[in-house]
């Protein structure tokens, strides 16, 4: 694979339990193609979380390599972490995690403004309307419901053009029909700025839609298919 | 069934253990201990007052008279009804070494002082071999101005003595109260010779009686007074042996034990966000139980049950540390103290403080309790609106009132300064209320000044802001718990800094330099020579002075006609003259004419007179010198006493007092330059008067200010502390919505040092919001105080309210940033994890 | 046992006011096991709570035992529910700082009919004896859904309403709590409602209602 933007190399993830160190992880070599949609399956407890957590940075690998659009992630420092990660990836989490004491304009905007964009509001106003939110964009997010929070959390992962988009378990905890909706939009963003995606979900249908699937089971690829 | 039902739930709640109720009890156990310190102190001081009244007074009774010595039917009846009978002459005069001079308060004793108690020199000696011969004892800051040590002579009035000893403590101390001069002993026999008391002189005669056992003290003071009122006798006895002290004490102990009150309202605010924080965080569970069918009145019982278990722990905590922290210190207060404290567990003081905390307790946390009775069954299914402010029930409301109601009587009552505890329970809740209209007003304009276009691209302030404008959000609590304590900080630095300027700054300026007594009636003219022909002296004023007491108002008593006035409370200057002197302006009625000889007439201070409900045409019985003037008020004129000048209260026409004896006072109003050879000369010629350096005079009133500033700076101080406890449970409570917010942050590519910057900002603006409240809470308490109390100008003071805006803002930043080390550090993942 | 007529519900607040549903009527007697379907967003558990009394409705009336709950004060509602009620939701709201058998006996007690010997026998037939001086955090998510529905049963309702009872289990789990309920329900002669989202459950019901734009069918 040419260049893949995405290369974890015999990565291990031990973290400290109440009962003494759990590995999460055992050896996980997995590359990521530009452009590729991938889902990450398993039962709960397999690790496809923490791998995606991995993946972005938000946690550090003990034994193995992580290396993002070419940087090893190993070698980065908290806050050099953090300026990655404002410039190259978008994260979607099942439970929101939207700042309560922002409004979705303000949340959208925030990435932006850390990365030091001038016409960071204008461009989350626009994200906000892109997600059909652009009538709630002075509210905050205890005065909406679980599917317009989701939303909010979509325009904040695309409103810096991320190379990599990571979504956990998106519609976790949504009904239905929401549901179906956050999914579109997630691929829609995807298809339209031509970002990677990695997709942890537990619905195999949901997988399947990926270019790819990996199957994770007790912290180990379970068979990787193309 | 309901109540053993409540009382299960909440066993087994409070068996999930105290964790987030910490500053719950530290705010109820500071208050509660505050206000019972300084009441078991002042419990202490009063008890010491009354078990050694007799040596405090210098006997179990003391007849006084002014201006002259007892007659001889006082003598005989005292020799008659008491075992013995101790004279002491109370004077004021100076003491000259060589070309020093200072003022000094003399007490000329006979062989029998002390009746009681020893007096403690230095080298230790008996008082009798001090006094021996032509000997003084003085004080020992008398001494050093003097520059003189034992052995060496001294100079009163015309006559040379021997410093025998330094005077350490007289045991009659406490009883003297406020004097310009330090103290000095001689025995009576030895001012033979030194010219200082001759007819006219201005000197009090105490005589300290020594009553058989068993004596009924109040029986004798009646059949005293009958005898003797209406020669001037004023009677005191061991049962209040030192009314200043004892008024003063209960006066300072009530205002204390109100600024307790203050602390205990700010620990209210911290019980209040405990138990709001609790109900919260039992939302689910309070929603649970009502969808099961479990009555609002069974669930506000359970927690109303806990949250009373939890407020007798923090009260108990607070009575043991409020009793003992004064015993543990009970030999540096009593060190301390120019009184004898009998410092120990007093039961009235504990209790009062513990009602107070009761009371406190209940009224901050009815309300959010009974929040949890209206949670709705629904609240559990559907996405409600968090937080909206709802208004209790009428019923809880009418509580509530009634309550503060209860608090408010109860501390006038047991204060025994009613219109005082009124002032500052009204002052306490006004600030409060003040304190959340701010809290308020801040909260919509952050809210704001976060959407402000201007402050794109600052995003650690628009962070602060949005968060100080945002739902939830601590800008009440901070602003409460710093606000009040720093508002009495700031209204004590203003009036202190006011009252300083208006002592030592205005008043020297229209002060005179010189205030000159006992100028006997021959050496008036030598004395005006002297001083007019100076060219450094600006102005002289001398008048004739006379000291008598009133003793009664239109025939009756005067203390029945106008009450506890302190025109009354001992003997008042009395002066005459044919005109009325320049600058005297008359209010109402007329002065007599110069030569008037008719029956006798008084011209009145008029503010005095308003006070005292006196009239034109009221008949005043003044004893002087032992014998009784009716007098009638013809006049009433302005006398200011705020300039130090001369100033009286009575005037009489000349030819009512021809034939007294008595002496001059005079202000000289001199140039610095001056003073010292206009002292020396006045001191050669006239070694008999007394000349008190005013500006001397008005120090030492500064220095008395200056401790009660102090002593109020603590309470405040104590007031402030319990807002750092509730300061730092907010930010504590806050620290794990601050360690979701640091992981969502880093998560969108915020390096730590913006996160840092962000949590600065947002606790420094409400730091100093607190602040700039306090300073207008201040500067407006500290106006209302200099125009209506003190009826001086107010000058705000920038350097005090600088101080206090930076220790706001030092405050809530320091709270702030010891719970912020946590959020910082924290991995993103392992916390967002842990709130999926 | 449960009779609701007429029944209509919106939410939101002026402009933003939707019309859940209206004209809802249906009866669900004594023994009988209904099962109450419909999309997400469709107002079934909306429904389930006005039956429940924990909310009122815009219009129509919901009778319990033939008490119109509309004419009680809120502490009648709260009555009926003590006595006549028994509740199982999705998230299983057991009091955090009571054990299992406290859990358990609470509603009973409560409405004043503890019946150690009742409790014990559901305690037995739910699999939980030896559980009871547990924690709620100590149990598995199966264990707490049976003590919970061992507190609907415990003081004897005529009504039972179930919303999502399994929503929050694995399948197997979740299969096996289903079959425990309908056996109790049956057992005691209650009436059931049960909300669900799932197609394959609410096939295990004898009769089903279904609620589709904002009408039951």
């Amino acid at each position: 694979m040419s260049d893949p933007i995405l290369s974890l190399s015999d990565v291990t993830l031990t973290l400290k339990g109440n009962a003494g160190p759990v590995e999460i992880l055992h050896g996980i070599s997995l590359d990521v193609a530009q452009g590729q949609s991938v889902g990450l399956i398993g039962p709960s407890g397999s690790g496809k979380s923490s791998l995606l957590m991995l993946m972005g940075g938000l946690e550090r690998a003990t034994g193995g390599q992580v290396r993002a659009l070419g940087h090893d992630l190993g070698a980065l420092g908290e806050d050099a972490l953090a300026r990655f990660r404002r410039r190259h990836m978008g994260v979607v989490f099942q439970s929101f995690h939207l700042i309560p004491t922002m409004t979705a304009l303000e949340n959208v905007a925030t990435p932006l403004e850390l990365a030091g964009a001038r016409d960071a509001f204008d461009r989350a106003a626009e994200e906000l309307r892109a997600v059909g939110l652009g009538a709630r964009m002075d509210h905050y997010p205890s005065q909406m419901s679980g599917g317009e929070q989701q939303r909010v959390a979509l325009a904040r992962a695309a409103a810096p053009r991320p190379d990599i988009l990571l979504a956990d378990e998106p519609t976790g905890n949504l009904d239905g029909a929401n549901g179906e909706a956050i999914i579109e939009m997630l691929f829609g963003l995807r298809d339209r700025h031509g970002a990677t995606l990695v997709l942890v979900t537990h619905a195999r249908e949901l997988a399947e839609r990926c270019d790819r699937v990996v199957r994770l089971r007790d912290g180990r690829i379970d068979g990787a298919a193309a | 069934m309901s109540l053993p039902i409540a009382a299960r739930i909440a066993r087994r709640e409070l068996r999930g253990g105290l964790r987030g109720f910490r500053v719950f009890l530290a705010c109820l156990a500071l208050g509660v201990a505050a206000i019972a310190a300084v009441g078991t102190v002042r419990e202490g001081i009063e008890a010491g007052l009354r078990a050694n009244g007799a040596v405090i007074l210098g006997g179990d009774a003391q007849m006084s008279f002014t201006y002259r010595r007892a007659s001889d039917a006082e003598r005989d009846w005292m020799q008659a009804n008491a075992r013995a009978v101790s004279e002491v002459i109370d004077f004021r005069s100076m003491a000259v070494v060589g070309d020093q001079r200072a003022l000094t308060q003399i007490k000329a004793v006979d062989d029998l002082y002390p009746l009681y108690g020893q007096v403690e020199l230095s080298p230790p000696m008996p008082i009798d071999r001090a006094l021996a011969g032509d000997s003084v004892v003085m004080a020992r800051v008398l001494a050093d101005r003097l520059g003189v040590a034992p052995g060496d002579r001294v100079r009163l009035g015309a006559k040379e003595f021997t410093l025998s000893a330094i005077l350490l403590r007289a045991p009659d101390d406490a009883g003297a109260g406020f004097a310009l001069g330090p103290p000095s002993i001689v025995r009576g026999a030895a001012l033979e010779g030194t010219g200082l008391l001759s007819a006219g002189s201005l000197f009090d005669s105490d005589y300290r009686l020594a009553l058989p056992e068993g004596a009924d003290l109040a029986a004798l003071q009646a059949k005293a007074e009958r005898l003797f009122r209406d020669t001037g006798l004023r009677w005191r006895d061991a049962r209040n042996a030192a009314p200043g002290v004892t008024r003063f004490v209960e006066r300072m102990g009530a205002f204390l034990v109100l600024v307790g009150l203050a602390g205990l309202a700010v620990g209210g605010v911290g019980v209040s966000a405990a138990v709001r924080a609790y109900l919260d965080s039992k939302t689910e569970v309070i929603a649970t139980l009502k969808t099961i069918g479990a009555e609002g009145r069974v669930i506000f019982a359970a927690y109303l049950m806990q949250i009373g278990v939890l407020a007798v722990l923090g009260i108990a905590i607070g009575l043991v540390l409020g009793a003992l922290i004064p015993l543990a210190l009970a030999p540096v207060i009593e060190a301390q103290l120019p009184l004898p404290a009998d410092l120990g567990v007093a039961a009235g003081p504990l209790a009062q403080a513990a009602l107070y905390g009761v009371l406190t307790a209940l009224i901050f946390t009815l309300w959010p309790l009974s929040r949890s009775g209206q949670i709705r069954a629904a609240a559990l299914f559907r996405d409600e609106i968090e937080h909206s402010f709802a208004l209790p029930g009428w019923r809880v409301a009418l509580v509530t009132l009634g309550l503060i109601a209860a608090l408010v009587g109860a501390a006038a009552w047991l204060s025994g300064v009613a219109w005082l505890t009124y002032w500052a329970a009204g002052g306490i809740a006004g600030a409060l209320v003040l304190l959340i209209i701010v809290a308020g007003a801040l909260k919509w304009l952050a809210r704001r000044a976060a959407k402000a276009r201007a402050l794109r691209g600052r995003t650690a302030l628009r962070l602060a802001l949005g968060a100080i404008g945002g739902p939830g959000g601590e800008a009440r609590s901070v602003v409460l718990s710093l606000g009040l304590g720093l508002s009495v900080l700031a209204a004590v630095g203003q009036i202190d800094a006011n009252l300083r300027n208006a002592i030592a700054g205005e008043l020297p300026d229209v002060a005179p330099s010189y205030f000159i007594v006992d100028i006997q009636p021959d050496q008036v003219q030598g004395f005006l020579t002297r001083v007019n022909t100076d060219p450094g002296v600006s102005r002289v004023q001398t008048a004739p002075m006379l000291r008598g007491v009133i003793t009664r108002i239109n025939g009756q008593p005067a203390r029945e006609v106008a009450g506890d006035h302190w025109v009354l409370s001992s003997d008042r200057g009395v002066t005459s003259s044919d005109r009325p002197p320049p600058g005297t302006v008359i209010t109402d009625g007329q002065w007599w004419p110069a030569d008037y000889d008719g029956p006798a007439q008084i011209s009145f201070a008029q503010e005095e007179a308003q006070e005292m409900g006196l009239k034109l045409g009221d008949l005043l019985t003044v004893n002087i010198l032992g014998r009784d003037i009716n007098a009638t008020i013809t006049s009433f004129r302005v006398v200011d006493f705020s300039t130090a000048g001369i100033g009286f209260v009575m005037s009489m026409n000349p030819a009512a007092l021809a034939g007294a004896p008595y002496t001059s006072i005079a202000t000289i109003y001199a140039s610095d330059a001056a003073e010292a050879p206009i002292l020396r000369d006045l001191a050669a010629s006239y070694p008999n008067i007394t000349a008190i350096r005013v500006r001397d005079a008005i120090d030492r009133v500064a220095e008395v200010l200056r401790g009660l500033a102090a002593a109020i700076t603590y309470g405040a101080l104590a007031t402030l502390v319990t807002g750092l406890f509730v300061l730092i449970g907010a930010a504590a409570a806050g620290e794990r919505a601050r360690v979701y917010e640091a992981a969502i942050l880093k998560t969108v590519g915020a390096v730590r040092g913006q996160v840092l910057a962000y949590f600065t900002l947002r606790s420094a603006i409400l730091g100093a919001a607190a602040g700039g409240v306090a300073v207008l809470a201040g500067g407006i308490a500290g106006w209302a105080v200099m125009t209506f109390v003190m009826e001086e100008a107010f000058v705000f003071q920038p350097g005090s309210a600088l101080v206090i805006v930076a220790g706001g803002v030092a405050m809530t930043v320091l709270a702030g940033l010891g719970f912020a080390l946590r959020p910082l550090s924290a991995r993103p993942a392992r916390v967002l994890r842990a709130r999926e | 046992m449960l009779s609701v007529t007429d029944l209509a519900k919106s939410y939101g607040q002026g402009d933003a006011r939707v019309a859940l549903f209206e004209g809802v009527s249906f009866d669900v007697a004594a023994g009988e096991a209904v099962a109450l379907t419909g999309e997400s967003g469709s107002g079934k558990s909306t429904l389930l709570h006005l039956c429940a009394g924990l909310d009122l409705p815009d219009a129509g009336q919901v009778r319990i035992g033939g008490r119109d709950l509309a004419a009680l004060s809120e502490r009648g509602r709260a009555g009926l529910r003590r006595g006549q009620i028994g509740l199982v939701f999705q998230h299983f709201n057991l009091v955090p700082s009571l054990n299992a058998a406290d859990n358990l006996a609470f509603q009973a007690r409560l409405a004043g009919r503890h019946d150690p010997a009742h409790c014990a026998d559901l305690m037995a037939r739910l699999g939980l004896s030896g559980l009871g001086g547990r924690y709620p955090e100590q149990l598995s998510g199966g264990q707490q859904q049976r003590v919970a529905i061992g507190r609907a049963l415990a003081a004897r309702p005529g009504l039972i309403l179930a919303d999502e009872p399994t929503g929050n289990l694995d399948e197997a789990t979740g299969d096996a709590v289903l079959d425990l309920l309908l056996d109790l329900v049956a057992d005691t002669g209650a009436a059931l409602l049960m909300v669900t989202h799932s197609e394959r459950l609410a096939t295990r019901l004898p009769r089903r209602l279904h609620l589709h734009s904002g009408r039951l069918g």
